[in-house]
């Protein structure tokens, strides 16, 4: 019996120590940007702000179980980090006395002793977390090293879980970041906010990276590691972080928008088996509303800035078009047409081509997008992307001319390899034997 | 992942609150709705006034009930709809909350009444 009740026990403090970690995971996950980015400021060293700070997750993960977990867990993870911070400065002081670096480790403990990060006033703490974005996105760096270290130290990811996300071996994601830290220590990259002249460029480098992340998540597909699609999330967390932090930058919202919308139809985007239904077929009452109004806003406050559209906001803006319709035969394809419009004067590609002229065909029938699709078969930039000749097909089509969308959908048939695709395409080429569309 | 933070206080509270003090609590729940914010995590957020009506609708007869109700000894008095991925990050957030000092908040998860 006393073996039972010991067993009970025990299997209660096992239970406890779980709910301990899982707690300390949480306050992890919503700190630990803010803390690598405040001692980072003081230390001035990325990779290093973020071993002080894993230093202090460790102290939290002995220390919690036993004594319980404190009233205000950031204080005291920043707390530690700190008392950290300044062990490791006297210990750096004390093999090299250059003058300088003395200098700079007393000037750096008045910073440390003084001013507690909660009575700081929180711009200070939004600049920090600011900078910890410009720095992990840096130009220095690959786009995949960017990813990952942004993952890392803003959404306070783990190498398992960032190597599950982008379905890469754990070692590899451990090796970017490791080299992306070490690339930024020799380069003596400073942890400042871009000056001016420089703020634009940088920022489309975060955006870019922000946005990659939330592909990465968006695209995948039913079944899939759950990792996958948090990516989704934590882009959108870090996008309206930054959005919070500059928001006087329209890009800025254009991509929390653009995000926000997206996002919106996730639970609309798969069917039942885990085939992808394009936007046109999906059902819209699976749409989440609050997304949408969320984009929507975001869209507003991007354009209230008053400045020329940027490609996000662009983006958003026909994304927003399709939201706004509550049916398919609803959408406002003139409107999309301008906008597709200003985004290739903006940014002149074949693809933003390619869906200009299904915006053309739906505005102003399928005759005109043929013209604009044919002309950009005529240039060959596109001339193994599959979707080019599965649109001529498709218009061809509806056009009646059969025969020619055949062939078109057998091409495309060929220069795909997804099986869901190659037999949607088939499935067409079949129909237009039978003259159907 | 969506979670609810409901903030459910005692009725009569609010009524037997000093204004200054009201005004005090009041400034401390913007400010946290600022925090959660700047964390990106808020979806949407909004106080509720105190006065209720109640509406059913039972064999196609409406009921219209005017508060206060007297049995009732709590009120939702606002809500906070966080987008975070565990249910320790919303209970994590919630802590921070200045109104689980004076009140209780309820952490719902989003989601479908029947599977």
């Amino acid at each position: 019996m006393a073996c039972t009740a010991d067993l009970a026990m025990m299997s209660s403090v096992a239970m406890m120590a779980a709910d301990v970690k899982r707690a300390i995971d949480a306050v992890w996950r919503i700190e630990s940007a803010r803390l690598i980015a405040h001692l980072a400021r003081l230390v001035r060293n990325v990779g290093l702000a973020e071993e002080l700070a894993q230093d202090a997750l460790v102290a939290a993960l002995e220390q919690w179980p036993r004594c319980g977990i404190p009233d205000n867990p950031g204080a005291w993870l920043m707390a530690t980090a700190r008392n950290r911070g300044i062990d490791h400065l006297r210990r750096e002081r004390m093999l090299s006395r250059k003058h300088e670096e003395l200098g700079h480790t007393l000037e750096m403990e008045q910073h440390m002793n003084g001013s507690s990060p909660e009575s700081r006033a929180d711009d200070e703490i939004g600049d920090d977390l600011l900078r910890l974005i410009f720095t992990a996105c840096h130009p220095l760096l690959s786009r995949e090293a960017r990813s990952a270290l942004t993952l890392k130290l803003l959404a306070g990811l783990t190498t398992t879980e960032i190597a599950r996300a982008f379905l890469v071996p754990e070692a590899t994601i451990a090796q970017r970041i490791v080299r992306a830290k070490r690339t930024l220590a020799e380069a003596q990259v400073p942890f400042e906010l871009p000056r001016r002249a420089e703020l634009r460029e940088r920022l489309s480098s975060v955006l870019e990276v922000i946005y990659l992340v939330f592909n990465e998540g968006y695209s995948a597909t039913a079944g899939e590691d759950w990792m996958r699609p948090a990516l989704c999330e934590e882009a959108l967390r870090i996008g309206r972080i930054l959005a919070e932090l500059a928001p006087g930058e329209s890009e800025v919202h254009g991509l929390v928008a653009l995000m926000e919308i997206q996002a919106s139809r996730l639970r609309a985007r798969l069917g039942a088996d885990g085939e992808p239904i394009l936007l046109m077929e999906q059902n819209r009452t699976l749409w989440d509303r609050l997304l949408i109004h969320r984009g929507l806003l975001a869209l507003a406050r991007g354009e209230a800035l008053g400045e020329t559209r940027g490609p996000y906001l662009l983006q958003a803006a026909i994304a927003a078009c399709h939201a706004r319709a509550l049916t398919a035969a609803d959408t406002d394809w003139v409107f999309i047409t301008a906008l597709y419009d200003e985004l290739v004067r903006l940014e002149p590609s074949p693809v933003i081509e390619l869906n200009r002229a299904v915006a053309v065909a739906l505005a102003y029938g399928p005759a005109a997008g043929l013209e604009l699709a044919d002309r950009l078969a005529a240039q060959g930039a596109l001339s193994c992307y599959h979707l080019l000749p599965s649109v001529r097909g498709d218009l061809l089509a509806r056009l009646g001319r059969y025969s020619e969308a055949r062939g078109e959908f057998e091409r495309a048939a060929a220069l795909t390899r997804n099986e869901r695709e190659i037999r949607l395409l088939r499935n067409r080429a079949h129909r237009c034997e039978r003259g159907e569309l | 992942m969506s979670y609810l933070l409901l903030i459910v206080e005692p009725v009569d509270q609010r009524r037997n609150r000093p204004a200054h003090e009201g005004r005090e609590v009041y400034q401390r729940m913007l400010d946290y709705t600022e925090q959660l914010r700047e964390r990106g995590v808020l979806l949407a957020s909004h106080s509720l006034r105190s006065a209720a009506v109640r509406l059913s609708v039972r064999e196609g007869s409406k009921k219209v009930t005017d508060g206060p109700f007297t049995e009732a000894k709590e009120l939702v008095g606002g809500f906070f709809l966080l987008d975070c991925p565990t249910r320790e990050q919303a209970l994590a957030h919630a802590a921070l909350c200045p109104a689980a000092q004076w009140a209780t908040i309820e952490v719902r998860e989003v989601g479908p009444c029947y599977e």
